[in-house]
């Protein structure tokens, strides 16, 4: 499965990507415990490319990578623009409410 | 030549007569007990979710602050540095919320929100601290922030420090350890603002009245928190009679 990081150089640190993850109850997108504080996000918990929440709210170019690709996902390409209907989004919050 | 910083003499006294109580806040007792290794998981999350609570409560006074400050009225450095401060208080609130979630002690933000450890609880000391502080949106914004930033701070960084130094486990410790260079910035802040704003008799008279009032309702925050972590059976309502 293809993962998500942030680019660290280009993101702004405006904290949206943090808030829609939260806000939808996955919580991949971390504040590292190091003085810094920088955004990170945790593969393991990301569930790219079912997911790019962040990517619709991040207002930063290249900001989030794909990291297999290196590809820039800010603004998302048309190929993750897919069906992005209520259910779809729906299907996220409850895999991730079912998640342990 | 350069010219002498009007505030200088005082923004030190402030600092230098807050330094000395950050050995005897109520956070003594947690620090002691984290270092014996003798809280349990339920306490650090009474800890972690009290903390968050009154964190989260700073939008409300900083909110109030920001609304009165007006274009100008200050240098830019000013209002880049309060909002500097109003976005590390965030990181900090957002870090607290953060840790409940890695802990498993909820899963979800919204179901912490609902838990009893994270309620403000308007009648208490973290309650008593927060009503106060938002008290001082009247007053020039020079002031409330060697108030905020001369008093709690520093009583803040002393158990900040000592508190992440005596924690065991490496996420919590973390998670202290890593507010102390934006803590520290904050006292900086207030220096900086005393320094260059309060000069005239009246400010300065009532620069040390506002200092001493956020330290001693401060340390009445950390008194209900104190309590609430080391007295299971107390709950945070208890601290509005200290």
């Amino acid at each position: 499965m293809p993962t998500l990081r942030v680019d660290h150089a280009k993101c702004t640190e405006c904290r949206m990507c943090y808030y829609a993850c939260e806000e939808i109850g996955i919580n991949a997108v971390y504040i590292d415990l190091e003085p810094r504080h920088r955004f990170e996000i945790d593969a393991h918990k990301c569930t790219y490319p079912t997911c790019v929440v962040c990517l619709m709210y991040c207002p930063a170019p290249g900001s989030i990578v794909e990291v297999e690709t290196g590809r820039s996902l800010v603004p998302p390409p048309p190929d993750l623009w897919r069906d992005r209907s209520e259910k779809w989004l729906r299907d996220v919050i409850l895999a991730a409410k079912e998640r342990p | 030549m350069a010219t002498a910083l009007p505030g200088k003499e005082l923004a030190e006294a402030l600092e230098a007569e807050s330094r000395p109580r950050t050995l005897r806040t109520p956070m003594e007792g947690i620090v002691e007990a984290a270092a014996a290794q003798a809280l349990t998981d339920d306490q650090y999350f009474r800890l972690v979710g009290q903390l968050w609570a009154m964190k989260r409560m700073y939008y409300y006074v900083y909110g109030a602050w920001g609304s009165s400050l007006t274009i100008n009225q200050y240098p830019p450095s000013v209002d880049y540095l309060f909002a500097k401060q109003i976005y590390d208080e965030s990181t900090h609130e957002m870090l607290y919320s953060q840790a409940i979630l890695h802990k498993g002690w909820a899963k979800f933000q919204r179901s912490a929100l609902r838990h009893p450890y994270c309620q403000f609880v308007p009648a208490s000391g973290i309650g008593l601290y927060i009503f106060s502080m938002r008290g001082l949106a009247n007053y020039a914004h020079s002031l409330r922030m060697a108030a905020i930033d001369l008093g709690p701070k520093v009583l803040e960084l002393g158990w900040l420090e000592r508190l992440a130094a005596a924690i065991e486990d490496d996420y919590l410790q973390k998670l202290f350890a890593s507010q102390v260079p934006e803590t520290r910035s904050h006292i900086i802040m207030g220096r900086f603002m005393v320094e260059r704003f309060v000069s005239q008799p009246v400010d300065v008279a009532l620069c040390k009245e506002l200092v001493s009032t956020a330290r001693r309702d401060y340390t009445t925050a950390l008194l209900g928190i104190a309590d609430f972590v080391l007295t299971p059976a107390v709950s945070p309502q208890r601290s509005v009679s200290h």
